[in-house]
C-alpha cells in the first residue's frame, strides 16, 4: 500500500489504479520477455538450432529494449522520457517488421524465410508484436495518474521483481546465443546465418555486412517510369547488325482530334477499325484513321491504378483492352446504349459509348520489375501479349503471355535469335537494349517495334524465337504498330502516321501452325 | 555487434534493478543501445532502406 495515496481523502480508487498500472506493466514485461524473446532464444535457438538473421536480431533487440523501458517505468515511474523512448522503439520496431516482412510477403503461399510459427514466419510475428506493444502502451497510459509521476525510485514488488529477474535471464541467454552466432565486435549478424550450435567448431562469425555496397532507399524497386526522350532511333547503331530496311510507303500527320499523344495502335479486320490510345483515351476510328467513330477517356485512378495507357488490342467479340505501363488493364466493349450515369465512375468523358467489362492487373514473374509499352492479342492462342522495356535497374526484353480466359500469366520468356534467321548481334550487344513500344500479332508471329534503334522484331510465337528483324528508317519515338493487310501502320508520339510494307513471312511461319494452331488451340 | 548491444542492455537492466541511484547512467545506456540497434538494422538494409514493395 502506498502511504501517499492513502493519505488523500477518498483516494481509495486512485490507489487501486496505482497498483493495477504497475501490475499490468509487470505482466506485459513478463509476456514480452518470455513469449516472443524467451521462446526465440530457448526453444527456437537452443532447442531447435534456429539462428536469427541480422534483421531478426535487431527486431528481437527492439523487443528487449521495450521491456527494458518497462523496467525503467517500474522502478522510476512513467516519466515522459521513458514513454518517449518506448514509443520511438516501438515505431522503429514496426518499421523493421514492415521492412523484413516486405521481403517475403508477396511470395507464394507458405514460402518465407526460416521458421514458421502458428502459420506465420517469425518476422511477421515481429510486426504484430510491435503493434501490440503500441496498443498496450496506449492502454497503460490511460491508467497513468498524477501520483504515478513520483521522482523517487519505487520499491519493486514481487511480480515486478519477477519481471526483472526473467528479463536478466532471457537477456543473458541471448548474450550466449549472440556470442555464438554473431561473435564479438566488430562481427555482426548475418543475412543467412548458420544454425545455432553450442560447439565453437560450428560457429561462423562474419564481417560480410560491413562490405561496401550501394546505399539506396528502395533498392531494386527504385525503377524509373519508362520514357522515350533519350532513346536513339537510328537503326544503324542498334544491337543487330546489317538489318534489311523496310520500305516506307507513306508518312503523314494524323488528322484525328485526340486528348494527347498516341500511345498505341491496333487494327481489327472484321470491323475495319483502328483502335488508338492516348495516355487516358481510347479511340475507335475508321479504317483509314481519318475519323473517330467513338471514344472515351478512362478515369485511370478509379479503383485499379491503370496509370498511363501504353498498349492496346482488339480482343474477342468486339471487346478492346487498354493496358497501362504498369500492366494494369481495362477491358471495354462498345455499346450505343451505355448509361452515362452508370459509367460516371469509369470514364471522364464520353461516358455513353463504352461499357467497362473489367479492370484489373496482369501479374508477372520475370517482368515484375519492368514496365511495358505495348500489348497485342493473338486469337489463335486466345492470349494477350506484353513486352517489357528496359529501365535504370533492369534491362531485359521479356515476352509475357496472359490467357484470355483468366487473364493470368501463362508464359514468359526472353526470345533468343533463331539460328536459322541469319541475324547477328554486335559485340557486347543484346536484344535487351530494345525499347518495344508497339506489338501486333498476325499469322502466329508477334511483330514488336522498338522505338530504340527503329527495329522491328518478328517473334515466332510457336518457336519463341526471333525469326526476322528489319530496320525502319526515319522513325522518331514510335509508340504503336498495327497490321492491316500487307502494311504496317505506325504512330509516333508526335502524332505522325508511317505506313510501311509488311516484311515477307519467314519460312518458319509454318511451324507455328503445326505446333500450336492445330494441336493446342485446334478450335481456333 | 549484437553481442555488445545485449551486454549493454544487460548492464542497463542490472543498474535499474540493483543500482537505481544510477538512473542517469542507465538511461544513457538505454539510448546508446537504441541507437546501436537502429544503426545495425540500417547497415543490414542499406541496399534498400525502405520495405521492398510497391508504393
Amino acid at each position: 500500500m502506498d502511504q501517499t495515496s492513502s493519505a488523500v481523502p477518498g483516494a481509495h480508487q486512485p490507489l487501486v489504479r496505482h497498483d493495477i498500472l504497475f501490475t499490468v506493466l509487470a505482466l506485459a514485461i513478463l509476456f514480452l520477455t518470455i513469449v516472443p524473446v524467451g521462446m526465440a532464444v530457448f526453444w527456437l535457438g537452443f532447442a531447435r538450432g534456429d539462428s536469427p538473421c541480422v534483421m531478426c536480431w535487431e527486431q528481437r533487440i527492439g523487443m528487449i529494449l521495450i521491456s527494458l523501458v518497462g523496467l525503467f517505468v517500474l522502478r522510476f515511474g512513467p516519466k515522459p522520457k521513458y514513454i518517449g523512448m518506448a514509443v520511438l522503439i516501438a515505431a522503429w520496431g514496426i518499421f523493421m517488421g514492415m521492412r523484413h516482412t516486405g521481403m517475403h510477403a508477396a511470395r507464394d503461399v507458405g514460402q518465407g524465410f526460416s521458421t514458421e510459427i502458428l502459420g506465420a514466419h517469425t518476422y511477421s510475428w515481429a510486426l504484430f508484436i510491435y503493434w501490440v506493444c503500441v496498443v498496450v502502451m496506449g492502454a497503460l497510459l490511460l491508467m497513468v495518474r498524477g501520483e504515478h509521476l513520483q521522482t523517487d525510485p519505487r520499491t519493486l514488488r514481487g511480480i515486478e521483481r519477477l519481471a526483472g529477474g526473467a528479463f536478466l535471464v532471457v537477456v543473458g541467454a541471448n548474450i550466449v546465443q549472440a556470442f555464438a552466432s554473431t561473435g564479438p565486435p566488430p562481427f555482426m549478424g548475418q543475412s543467412d546465418p548458420v544454425r545455432f550450435s553450442f560447439s565453437p567448431r560450428h560457429w561462423t562469425w562474419s564481417l560480410e555486412e560491413w562490405n561496401p555496397v550501394r546505399i539506396s532507399l528502395r533498392g531494386r524497386w527504385a525503377v524509373h517510369k519508362p520514357g522515350l526522350v533519350t532513346v536513339v532511333s537510328d537503326p544503324a547503331v542498334g544491337p543487330l547488325v546489317n538489318l534489311p530496311p523496310l520500305t516506307v510507303k507513306e508518312r503523314k500527320p494524323l488528322k484525328l482530334t485526340l486528348d494527347g499523344s498516341p500511345t498505341d495502335l491496333a487494327y481489327d479486320l472484321a470491323t475495319d477499325q483502328f483502335l488508338l490510345t492516348t495516355a487516358k483515351g481510347v479511340y475507335l476510328t475508321d479504317g483509314t484513321l481519318a475519323r473517330v467513330n467513338r471514344y472515351t477517356i478512362i478515369d485511370p485512378g478509379f479503383s485499379v491504378d491503370v496509370g498511363r495507357i501504353a498498349g492496346t488490342a482488339f480482343l474477342d467479340a468486339g471487346a478492346v483492352i487498354a493496358v497501362g505501363e504498369n500492366k494494369s488493364y481495362v477491358i471495354l466493349r462498345p455499346n450505343d446504349q451505355a448509361s452515362a450515369d452508370s459509367n460516371f465512375r469509369f470514364f471522364l468523358e464520353s461516358r455513353d459509348r463504352f461499357d467497362e467489362i473489367s479492370r484489373s492487373r496482369f501479374a508477372t514473374v520475370r517482368a515484375r520489375l519492368l514496365y511495358i509499352m505495348s500489348a497485342a492479342y493473338d486469337p489463335a492462342s486466345n492470349a494477350v501479349y506484353t513486352v517489357t522495356v528496359p529501365n535504370n535497374r533492369v534491362k531485359r526484353l521479356i515476352v509475357s503471355r496472359f490467357d484470355r480466359r483468366d487473364l493470368t500469366l501463362s508464359e514468359e520468356y526472353s526470345p533468343p535469335l533463331s539460328p536459322e534467321s541469319g541475324l547477328t548481334l554486335g559485340p557486347n550487344r543484346a536484344l535487351d537494349e530494345l525499347t518495344v513500344t508497339g506489338a501486333a500479332v498476325a499469322d502466329g508471329q508477334l511483330f514488336t517495334l522498338s522505338a530504340a534503334y527503329g527495329t522491328l522484331l518478328t517473334i515466332d510465337l510457336g518457336l519463341r524465337q526471333v525469326v526476322a528483324a528489319h530496320a525502319i528508317p526515319g522513325l522518331t519515338r514510335p509508340t504503336g504498330i498495327a497490321i492491316k493487310g500487307g502494311e504496317l501502320y505506325i504512330v509516333d508520339a508526335a502524332g505522325m502516321l508511317t505506313v510501311v510494307a509488311r516484311p515477307p513471312a519467314p519460312y518458319l511461319l509454318s511451324r507455328y501452325r503445326r505446333t500450336w494452331g492445330t494441336a493446342s488451340f485446334g478450335s481456333k | 555487434m549484437e553481442f555488445l548491444n545485449l551486454v549493454l542492455i544487460f548492464t542497463t537492466a542490472f543498474l535499474v534493478l540493483r543500482r537505481p541511484g544510477r538512473e542517469r547512467l542507465a538511461f544513457r545506456l538505454l539510448v546508446i543501445s537504441t541507437i546501436l540497434m537502429v544503426f545495425l538494422f540500417s547497415v543490414a538494409t542499406r541496399t534498400g532502406l525502405l520495405p521492398g514493395v510497391n508504393y
